[in-house]
């Protein structure tokens, strides 16, 4: 038998060519076990020796490495794709398994029918020989009986007619269909992953093939999941049931990216409430308003244009003429009136106000709109290189209440957002005061305005100088009151959320005037 | 010019016809055939929006049902994936649980296997009338919850509800065995003649006409201890 290094490099270009070439770093050959083929991390393939070598006592080696890469080709260009729709499937394989052991062994099984039955269907591939030498457990057998049907070849499985016949009626190939035919694969799998339970031989039951781990997905994917995840699920703790199934794989895959705003980094743990709204918030991409520029009334070089015969010559760019003084080849500077920015210049800091009394929804048990508002107002603020000081508040007189401090570590600052109190509502504005600085950072409230001393809060924005976003969660008196308190106000800008989709619509820092206009 | 798509021209894009197209063409058809059926039973029943209990129209509603679905080969999985459809809102627009429920029992009493599961605890949605005219030698069972009117003249299945059911339980039921695991609604048994409804929760209340049969609460016999009366004319709205 040539080494296995050789043979991948003999064939790993055919299978790309057979696959149209997919970007793909080029596989490799690692100690694995004798019973798992191969294994993906960050997009590598790597091909178990042991299995190769323990295989290629029935089939040649060639045939063995060709079939294993197509298969991880196939679930690299088909299903999962990614990790968003690796997670999407867990979901709906852990709403009828109801354990995690279960519905990962179910959710990779699936992903292998779909990605190798698309491969059979449509590449002249070797797969269906390597699965006729598998060694198989019962898991197995069923699935390789559901092959033998679907695909209509001989894999040597006998039995299993009832699951095969089942399972062979799902459209694996419509991808539209997959969260669908995902729940019914794991119905139909259920009675025997719960034998295998019993008898103790669940934790063999993975794919021959290698089972599908965060790992093998790229940083960003698992970012792009996240962010999906959190749009998709109707409440923080369906996003937490999923996330705390792959903590410490998500932990490990991102450790090595600590800066990419996961709020992960090796060693710390995936708080999934946290994760939830910070993901959540990263869907709604909300504007800031700059603050006013003025105009600096001297002219600066803008931009080239062609120098032509009568422009003046002081405005040549000789660095970009060629040395020469010709009409249509030479380059003059077009000269602009320079904007300069004011003295409080770009986007400013935010403190953000977050109301967690009784009246508000705990954002760990629903979705919180004032936590997922806030959330996004501070996405927007660090986004934007400013810094987010958070006041979360109920009862502040009785010490529930939650400073932090000028920040710019996500963590912290959604730490603070997602705590929530209950209990009743009273501000305290000297608190406030302690986050105003000499460059009068903005301000961003969300509440559903049932505060105790809300004349006080009125008060104190009526006299401010900051630019207030204010957000109202529902309707009721106090909003009305809140809303004609600040009517006349120029540097007030409120509005209403009641559901999910009216968080695009605030614009923070949007006044009516601002104050400092020249 | 060099063709830059040369290198692909080798690449072989034939697809490979498998069996598993043929076969999920073949359930698509009887899918479509059912989901035709059911909008059909719907344009003819809720023209007003609003579907009244009366016994003509139920008659009437199930035999809709029956004529077109006559001949169709289906199974236990194509009901299933039937009720998906049905909540899920894909290919039917809309639907009302009282007719629905007659579509699900006429699908379930034509079926070719003696015993037919229904996951409802996966739906938001109760349907009424299931089990209706559940023939003997067939068993329903009911994961879940469901509506009013649960095995309407049972003529000899035996229906097993794993979940609570609404008012009009076993309501004018001829023979056959009803049980429900949880609780039961009001004038449970109404004009019921024959058979049996067992139910393990609380009844809140039992039919004033009762002409047969046995109704057990808790494993305690509760009726016949009431007089019984005559006559089902029909029953005010469960609309929709």
């Amino acid at each position: 038998m040539a080494p296995l290094d050789e043979l991948l490099g003999e064939i790993w270009p055919r299978v790309r060519r057979r696959h149209i070439y997919p970007e793909l770093p080029a596989p490799t050959c690692g100690k694995g076990c004798d019973r798992v083929g191969l294994d993906i991390k960050g997009k590598r393939i790597s091909i178990s020796t042991e299995f190769v070598t323990e295989l290629s006592r029935h089939l040649d080696p060639a045939v063995i490495v060709e079939g294993l890469l197509d298969h991880a080709v196939s679930h690299y260009l088909y299903c999962p794709w990614d990790f968003s729709t690796h997670l999407k499937l867990y979901a709906e394989s852990k709403k009828v398994l109801r354990d995690k052991s279960m519905a990962q062994i179910a959710t990779d099984h699936f992903m292998d029918v779909v990605a190798d039955t698309h491969c059979v269907s449509q590449k002249d591939t070797p797969l269906p020989r390597v699965y006729r030498h598998l060694h198989r457990g019962r898991i197995e057998e069923a699935v390789h009986a559901l092959y033998q049907k679907i695909w209509g070849v001989d894999l040597g499985v006998e039995g299993h007619e009832e699951i095969s016949r089942r399972l062979s009626r799902l459209p694996y190939l419509d991808r539209s269909r997959w969260k669908e035919s995902m729940g019914r694969f794991a119905r139909v799998m259920q009675a025997l992953l719960q034998e295998e339970e019993g008898s103790g031989n669940l934790n063999k039951s993975s794919p021959v093939m290698g089972s599908h781990k965060p790992q093998q997905y790229s940083a960003q994917e698992i970012e792009r999941g996240l962010k999906q995840l959190a749009l998709d699920v109707s409440t923080p703790t369906e996003f937490k049931e999923i996330v705390n199934d792959f903590k410490e794989e998500i932990a490990e895959a991102t450790a090595e990216v600590a800066g990419l705003g996961m709020g992960l980094g090796a060693g710390r743990s995936v708080d999934a409430d946290i994760l939830y709204y910070m993901k959540l918030a990263e869907n709604y991409a909300l504007p800031i308003r700059k603050r006013p520029m003025k105009k600096s009334g001297s002219l600066y070089p803008d931009h080239h244009a062609p120098w032509e015969v009568g422009k003046p010559f002081q405005d040549i760019d000789p660095w970009t003429s060629f040395g020469k003084i010709m009409p249509g080849i030479t380059q003059t500077w077009e000269r602009m009136e320079g904007e300069i920015l004011g003295k409080d210049e770009g986007i400013p800091d935010c403190i953000v106000m977050i109301d967690s009394s009784g009246s508000m929804t705990n954002p760990k048990a629903q979705l919180s709109h004032a936590v997922l508002g806030a959330a996004c107002a501070c996405d927007a603020y660090l986004r934007n290189d400013a810094q987010v000081a958070v006041y979360n508040f109920s009862n502040a007189f009785a010490g529930a209440r939650w400073l932090q401090p000028y920040s710019r570590n996500r963590r912290e600052v959604y730490r603070t957002l997602c705590h929530y109190f209950g209990g009743g509502t009273r501000l305290m504005m000297e608190h406030m005061a302690t986050f105003q600085t000499d460059a009068v950072p903005d301000i961003f409230l969300i509440s559903d305005m049932q505060i105790t001393n809300l004349e006080i809060v009125v008060r104190y924005f009526n006299e401010c100088k900051n630019r207030v976003t204010a957000v109202h969660i529902g309707n009721n008196k106090h909003v009305d009151d809140f809303r004609g308190s600040v009517a006349l106000r120029k540097n007030v800008g409120v509005y209403a959320v009641e559901r999910k989709e009216d968080i695009p619509r605030i614009v923070l820092g949007k006044v009516r005037e601002y104050l400092y206009r020249n | 010019m060099k063709n830059p798509f040369v290198d692909f021209c080798a690449v072989p894009c034939k697809r490979r016809e498998i069996p598993l197209q043929r076969i999920v063409q073949a359930r698509r058809e009887t899918m479509d055939r059912m989901v035709q059926g059911y909008l059909q039973l719907m344009d003819q029943e809720v023209k007003d929006l609003v579907w009244l209990v009366e016994q003509s129209r139920v008659v009437r509603a199930y035999n809709t049902a029956c004529q077109s679905i006559r001949d169709l080969q289906y199974d236990q999985d194509d009901i299933e994936e039937f009720c998906t459809e049905l909540h899920s809102g894909h290919k039917i627009s809309y639907g009302v649980s009282g007719p629905s429920g007659i579509f699900l029992s006429a699908l379930v009493n034509q079926s070719q296997e003696e015993q037919v599961v229904l996951r409802l605890a996966e739906y938001d949605r109760k349907l009424h009338f299931l089990g209706y005219r559940l023939p003997e030698g067939k068993t329903l069972v009911l994961q879940g919850d469901a509506g009013n009117f649960l095995g309407v003249d049972l003529s000899g299945g035996r229906l097993v509800a794993e979940g609570s059911t609404g008012n009009w339980c076993g309501a004018g039921m001829m023979k056959g065995q009803i049980m429900v695991a949880q609780n039961a609604g009001e004038k449970t048994g109404e004009w019921m003649r024959d058979g049996e409804i067992r139910v393990d929760g609380r009844i809140q209340s039992l039919g004033k006409n009762l002409l047969g049969g046995r109704i057990y609460q808790r494993g305690k016999l509760v009726y016949p201890e009431k007089p019984a009366a005559e006559g089902w004319e029909g029953t005010d709205g469960a609309a929709g």
